[in-house]
């Protein structure tokens, strides 16, 4: 899977979780900028992308991540796995 | 040894040049032995240094087991996980709330030195943070002096490694680490003293006072709490920031939050962060919690499924902060279970109000509404610490009971302030003081539209934790610190600004006898 087709699907998982349809996500979106998303919803977002991808985050990667790049990033090195 | 005490000013005042004197290498067994100097003498019983030594001991040995075990044997890097945070959390619960023979003393700052090198060893468990094969190093890390006594909970992934790389002097930090410090003392020395003397005349004496009086006591004892703080930290950050070091930020004007949980993104900062990614977020991606998200999003729908399972975990969440403060239901309320209830009625509700305000021609958004949040926040807040504060909590239910059913805002403008313990001079000083504190918190929050500011913006994020909001983006500037602000005027000016500071605090700080100000109260914990 590319990268932009991760993103286009990440997106849908975004909208998904936030119940949002207007969310656009970029490289640099972190939790700042998407209303909502405070300490509660990365942990459902991750669980969401985890069903929607079939990948494992380990408990190391989700304190880490930062961004959205960084974790289509992650997807992707999963994914080719 | 408080550090607002005279002897704690002496002892750094001697640390500092040795530590730019000796070679770079040996700075951080400069800071090793400072630290140890500073438990023994700052802790009353010089032998209760054997616990935070035991729990580095036992730290240090665990993730020594996890971090050289390979990945092919996880039982063992788990066991000496599970061990390693069952002797720390063990030794916190049973000195902190068992209180077992009556009369243990409790060893300095073991809330703070517990979290720190708990969260180290789930690091290296998790293989996120690089092992520390030094023992004398994990040793600094835990017993650092600035933070062993209030915090900030430092991260090590984060800031660890600066604790060992060398720092040459840098005129520039020295200064303004310095500067930071005396804010601190000014929050501290002249703000909260004067603030308790009003808190405690309403809170030991509840039963004569009803309505606005009480009102009255619980903001007094929230100014009092925050600039005790707030001020502790900048005290620490500022003597951190001599050394070379940039610690986590603990506060960001948290009174300006518009909700509760932007409230503790605010305040308090190192302990929402390590609660989040040690016991929210395992515990929501634990078996159990998945489990019941997946079977309660199918009985209930999506929403509500996930809602119940999230409002599960934040109460185990709230109630393990409240926990931290202290045994006392008094704190598991007033610093936890409360602010959860403030927001699953805030979450739960939410829809309603979308649909009933518009109906009402009220705007949800706008300044007005904003406004609106903050105090509300703000009256939340002075809630709970009206619980932390009082004596117990069957005294502060008994206290909002008598605060709820008298209306008597009078009482405001007929000098009722100079009737809690402060004269008119006092008291003057206290309000000066406390218009100065909320100038700052603006101007902290405002951004700066100028070249100079755009230019300086780099400097200014390293310098405190300040955010920088990108040129071109909607609030068009940059957040500066004040004392960015200042470090752009003339010299004069500047140094003008600080030496004014600073006689305040000489001249206004309430040191008390001895010059041993009251202790802190966040170091009680």
């Amino acid at each position: 899977m590319t990268r932009g087709e991760i993103f286009n699907k990440l997106t849908g998982v975004f909208r998904d979780v936030f119940d949002d349809e207007t969310i656009t996500i970029g490289e640099e979106t972190t939790a700042a900028d998407i209303d909502g998303w405070d300490s509660l919803e990365p942990i459902n977002l991750i669980a969401a992308a985890e069903e929607e991808f079939g990948v494992k985050f380990s408990m190391g990667e989700v304190v880490t991540l930062k961004n959205v790049g960084q974790m289509v990033d992650l997807i992707s090195k999963k994914l080719s796995a | 040894m408080e550090i607002t005490s005279f002897y704690f000013l002496c002892f750094y005042a001697l640390i500092l040049p040795v530590y730019y004197i000796v070679p770079r290498k040996a700075q951080w067994v400069i800071l090793l032995a400072s630290s140890f100097a500073f438990y023994v003498f700052a802790g009353g019983n010089k032998w209760l240094i054997m616990w935070p030594v035991s729990a580095i001991a036992v730290t240090y040995i665990c993730t020594r087991c996890m971090g050289e075990t390979s990945s092919a044997r996880p039982g063992i890097r788990r066991t000496s996980m599970i061990f390693c945070v069952t002797i720390l959390i063990g030794s916190l619960a049973v000195l902190k709330y068992m209180k077992f023979g009556g009369g243990v003393a409790i060893p300095l700052g073991i809330s703070y030195y517990t979290f720190i090198l708990t969260g180290y060893a789930f690091d290296v468990y998790n293989g996120i943070a690089p092992l520390e094969k030094n023992p004398a190093k994990l040793a600094l890390y835990g017993l650092f002096f600035p933070t062993v006594v209030s915090g900030p909970i430092v991260i090590y992934r984060n800031d660890g490694a600066q604790y060992f790389a060398g720092h040459s002097f840098d005129y520039n930090k020295v200064t303004k680490g310095l500067q930071r410090m005396v804010w601190g003392f000014f929050k501290k020395l002249v703000i909260s003293e004067r603030a308790a003397v009003m808190a405690n005349t309403i809170f030991d004496n509840y039963t004569q006072y009803r309505g606005a009086w009480i009102w009255i006591g619980a903001v007094m004892f929230t100014i009092q709490l925050y600039t005790d703080f707030s001020g502790c930290m900048d005290i620490v950050m500022g003597v951190a920031e001599t050394f070379g070091f940039k610690l986590p930020e603990n506060f960001r004007q948290p009174f300006f939050s518009k909700s509760i949980s932007e409230y503790w993104r605010r305040w308090h900062i190192t302990l929402g962060v390590w609660m989040k990614d040690y016991v929210f977020y395992p515990l929501l991606r634990s078996g159990l919690f998945m489990n019941m998200s997946r079977n309660m999003k199918k009985k209930l729908g999506k929403k509500a499924g996930k809602q119940i399972t999230t409002f599960t975990a934040m109460f185990i969440l709230w109630g393990a902060i409240g926990l931290w403060h202290g045994g006392d239901i008094k704190y598991v309320i007033g610093s936890g279970l409360l602010h959860w209830f403030y927001i699953v009625i805030g979450e739960v509700t939410l829809p309603f109000w979308k649909k009933v305000l518009p109906a009402m021609h009220i705007k949800m958004e706008g300044a007005g509404a904003d406004l609106f949040r903050i105090i509300r926040t703000f009256f939340l807040v002075n809630i709970g610490n009206t619980f932390f504060r009082a004596a117990s909590a069957g005294d502060a239910v008994h206290m909002l009971g008598r605060a709820f059913t008298t209306f008597n805002p009078q009482i405001l403008f007929s000098g009722a302030f100079l009737s809690l313990g402060l004269d008119w001079t006092e008291f003057t000083i206290f309000a000066v003081s406390v218009v100065i504190l909320f100038v700052v918190s603006i101007l902290e929050v405002t951004p700066v539209k100028s070249r100079i500011a755009a230019a300086a913006a780099g400097e200014a994020v390293t310098a405190c934790g300040g955010k920088s909001v990108s040129a071109d983006g909607s609030s068009g500037g940059t957040i500066m610190t004040v004392r960015d602000r200042i470090a752009r005027h003339r010299i004069v000016t500047r140094w003008l600004i600080w030496f004014a500071l600073l006689f305040f605090v000489i001249i206004f700080g309430e040191y008390g006898p001895g010059y041993d100000s009251s202790a802190f109260i966040y170091a009680g914990f």
